[in-house]
């Protein structure tokens, strides 16, 4: 009897104690890094001694892949300073994943930039880690150190990743907001000079009429994309159009922002699409598409034009590219509503303090990461991070400049590639140098003239020089130096605040009567757009506009001093 | 009361009657300790959680502790009530259930009876393996697949324009009127193979005998269907019926998410969304609490009718 009963005692401890474990594990807090058994390599010039290995966790916010584990760059990386990365992509909604991060307090040791972690105290001041550890950071930086500060409580959090630029940027690949038509409508009417929204219009439509099928499929003369965060191709074209580079919801002038959605200036344009759709030319299902669905209605070449970012259509255009549509690929125009009105599309980059790393409290050795980011930012890494090695990813020619082979160039292109020969993942989100290397050569090889005319392909040549110009961003005014308070849209307006509701019901109005306006009769427009402007007029816009002018006001007072 | 049942009651009392002394513990001891880890798992992850209810009476701020947090009764509660549009969330939210729901259970029936009446093998699994591999697809593959046959080049319009029946394509997508046939057309398509396969086993459960007995007195296949089948599978039915009426207010989430847009914004949002807009979304994870305690408390008061009118009726319960 004793006998059993102890077997029976044995078995139930046996049990609780394999659920504590299991339950222990569900609770589990940060994985330490310490199991890895990487050999431990000998530095040369840094101290003489050995290297000690150590794994930097890295939260990275948006969808990636993981490099492949002999990527040849994170390899020289931890031959050098011993540091390997262990990243981890989103994967699913940006919100939820950081909510539960925050529930748990279940931080990595580096986190992309988002002001839900800034807010829920998840990442350390750097001010004074950078001060004592990392004399070539603060030299990066030196000249952005106050625009970095958290305006709410002044301490630095994240290092902004683009921004921070050596001498006037260089650039001939246009990444931002135009109104975007295709190669061969500026073509075909013999290469016009298009300044205004009729213009514009008047050569789609002429287009549209005289092919009505491209390859078969029916023309789309004019397509919007409105899904989704990926809202602007329908909220943003208005402040363009009189002259204002991008803000987003608001327009500022001398200081002042105020949000554009209701004025009168909008509803110009607006009422120009509805006529466009009453005349057949804007896409009957621009506005019940998805992202998917728009990428590739572009992709077929059958898009004549829209009102979007340039990285956001990218990858359909790199696939007109490969199937050798390049007259179908697409050029950008910075329109405007008279051809008076000088136009701001192209903006030097600001400082995006919304992105970029920052070390979370859970780093168990904040000093030895920032000291390899410092070590990276020197200009011998930025090289190799950037470029690539040398005669490998590109080659140096007689006069010092950094050129690329075709094959060199195919490979910058290849996602596959990229995953066993760049440091991608780490390169995006790492402080980096923009603008031009001590030696004149332009950081970004996209960015390096003769490099960029080297790759031109034949028909994108003999395009450009119909026009007489360089370069695709020469189709844009020269970028006027920043306001010191500019972009609006990297405000932080506060989670759960009465001014972010705001704006996600203004958002909501414009989702939903904008689509209604354009579509209407347009004997019915007037109607629509009156209700849209009464609904806004019921929210407390206010509130929102307060919170943006607060901050550009700080920002205005702290930012300027130098 | 009838005799039957008081005579059942007598029974399981006198066996309750044993009581509950350490011998009998000691003899059930293997028992007992198998049933702790259970116990524990419920208890950490059914009821510990429901502290987190608290949240939803402050103002939650993460990363801080309890004692720090603000309370703030039921601010969260009112603004739910209060906003304009909860109310038409709610609309939207309960009519997609109920279309889903009633769609769902009658699909799912009609195809098990069909299924049922098929007496080659190899046919009947063909058919069944295609109906409930839809299951295995997720929710972003499915919209994907119904935003392109809805397109007005898809596949839906190109039918119709075939047959005549329309003169030019319909924008499916741009119509609140359609948006709830839409979704509830999109859950029969993607579940109701599986959920047959619960019925179907009901089926091979009830006894040939009874068919062979209708067949002799000359019942008709339909007859079959009707008076052995279908009351074969009732209790099923039921407590299927239940379960899922405790979910009334989970109408979904990614398909209304995914195929949603502003011209059909007044019929596509549903609570979950709601909440993800201005709860999740805006870090304020109190109004989100609210709305989970507010859909549970729904959810049980339902689950409890339902349980009620079937004892009522005299049927199997769930409770």
């Amino acid at each position: 009897m004793g006998g059993t009963s102890k077997t029976l005692f044995r078995l139930g401890t046996i049990l609780l104690l394999s659920l504590s474990v299991i339950l222990s594990g569900c609770s589990g807090g940060t994985k330490s890094g310490g199991g890895k058994n990487a050999p431990e390599q000998s530095a040369g010039e840094n101290n003489g001694g050995k290297v000690e290995p150590f794994e930097i966790s890295v939260f990275i916010g948006e969808a990636g892949q993981q490099p492949t584990p002999d990527n040849k760059i994170y390899k020289m990386i931890k031959e050098e300073t011993g540091a390997s990365f262990k990243f981890e992509f989103l994967a699913g909604d940006i919100d939820q994943k950081l909510g539960v991060m925050i529930a748990g307090s279940d931080y990595p040791d580096l986190m992309t930039g988002n002001t839900k972690l800034t807010t829920a105290g998840a990442y350390i001041p750097l001010e004074d880690l950078i001060e004592e550890h990392a004399p070539n950071l603060k030299k990066h930086y030196e000249r952005y150190w106050n625009m970095m500060k958290d305006p709410n409580d002044g301490h630095i959090y994240i290092l902004p990743n683009y921004g921070v630029l050596n001498g006037d940027p260089a650039s001939n690949w246009y990444a931002g907001p135009a109104f975007w038509i295709q190669k061969a409508v500026l073509e075909d009417a013999g290469y016009p000079q298009v300044k205004t929204l009729d213009e514009y219009f008047d050569l789609i439509a002429k287009y549209k009429e005289k092919y009505p099928t491209i390859d078969g499929t029916p023309t789309i003369g004019f397509e919007i994309l409105n899904y989704d965060w990926r809202n602007w191709g329908l909220f943003n074209a208005p402040q363009h159009l009189i002259g204002h580079p991008n803000n987003g919801g608001v327009v500022v002038e001398d200081g002042k922002a105020e949000i554009f959605a209701d004025k009168d200036y909008a509803k110009r344009y607006y009422q120009k699409l509805n006529e466009m759709n009453a005349a057949g030319l804007v896409d009957k299902e621009a506005f019940t598409q998805n992202y998917d669905q728009y990428m590739a209605k572009i992709s077929s070449g059958a898009v004549l034009g829209m009102f979007d970012q340039h990285w956001n259509f990218q990858t359909a255009e790199e696939s007109l590219i490969t199937q050798e549509k390049l007259e179908r690929t697409y050029i950008g125009l910075p329109l405007v509503y008279d051809a008076s009105i000088r136009d701001h599309y192209k903006d030097r980059p600001a400082l995006n303090l919304n992105n970029g790393f920052g070390i979370s409290v859970n780093a168990k050795d904040p000093v030895r990461i920032i000291k390899l980011m410092d070590r990276l930012i020197e200009e011998d890494w930025q090289k190799i991070l950037l470029w690539g090695i040398p005669d490998e990813d590109y080659y140096v020619n007689e006069e010092g400049r950094f050129m690329k082979t075709q094959e060199q160039r195919d490979n910058f292109n290849d996602g596959t590639w990229k995953l066993g020969n760049k440091a991608d993942a780490w390169v995006k989100f790492a402080p980096k140098m923009e603008g031009f290397f001590s030696d004149g050569n332009s950081t970004d090889a996209a960015a390096q003239p003769e490099e960029f005319k080297a790759g031109l392909k034949p028909y994108d040549r003999q395009f450009l020089e119909a026009y007489g110009f360089d370069s695709p961003v020469d189709f844009f005014s020269e970028a006027p130096e920043n306001d010191i308070a500019y972009p609006a849209w990297s405000i932080d307006l506060v989670d759960g605040s009465e001014a972010k509701i705001v704006n996600t019901k203004q958002n909501e109005l414009s989702t939903k009567y904008l689509p209604k306006a354009i579509l209407a009769k347009p004997s019915e427009f007037d109607n629509v757009w009156n209700e849209y402007v009464a609904e806004i007029g019921k929210l407390n816009i206010k509130a929102y506009e307060d919170r943006i002018n607060e901050v550009l006001q700080w920002r205005t007072e702290t930012w300027s001093v130098k | 009361m009838d005799e039957t049942l008081t005579k059942n009651r007598t029974v399981r009392k006198s066996k309750k009657e044993k009581k509950m002394t350490w011998s009998l513990i000691k003899s059930q001891s293997q028992l007992i300790y198998m049933s702790v880890p259970l116990l524990a798992y419920i208890i950490l992850f059914a009821y510990v959680p429901i502290w987190g209810w608290t949240m939803a009476f402050q103002d939650y701020k993460p990363a801080r502790s309890f004692s720090d947090q603000k309370w703030v009764g039921f601010k969260h509660f009112e603004f739910l009530f209060k906003d304009d549009s909860f109310l038409q969330v709610l609309r939207n939210t309960l009519a997609m259930s109920i279309i889903n729901l009633i769609l769902g259970f009658t699909t799912a029936i009609i195809l098990a009876l069909l299924l049922n009446e098929i007496k080659k093998i190899f046919w009947k699994r063909t058919v069944q393996t295609i109906s409930y591999l839809p299951h295995f697809l997720s929710w972003i593959i499915v919209t994907g697949i119904v935003a392109t046959s809805l397109a007005s080049d898809g596949i839906v319009n190109d039918v119709l324009l075939k047959l005549n029946l329309i003169k030019e394509p319909i924008q499916w997508l741009s119509e609140g009127k359609y948006f709830w046939g839409i979704v509830g057309a999109s859950h029969v398509w993607k579940e109701v193979g599986w959920n047959t396969i619960i019925y179907l086993a009901a089926m091979s459960a009830i006894d040939p005998a009874l068919y062979e007995a209708a067949d002799i007195d000359g019942a008709s296949r339909y007859k079959k269907m009707l008076h052995i089948t279908l009351p074969g599978i009732k209790p099923t039915i039921i407590i299927l019926l239940i379960m899922s009426i405790g979910h009334i207010l989970e109408a979904g989430f990614e398909v209304q998410y995914l195929l949603g847009n502003g011209l059909v914004l007044d019929w596509s949002q549903t609570i979950d969304i709601f909440v993800l807009k201005y709860g999740l979304a805006q870090g304020n994870y109190s109004l989100a609490t609210a709305a989970g305690i507010f859909k549970t408390v729904v959810s049980v008061t339902m689950l409890l009718f339902a349980n009620w009118m079937a004892k009522r009726l005299g049927e199997e319960r769930l409770l």
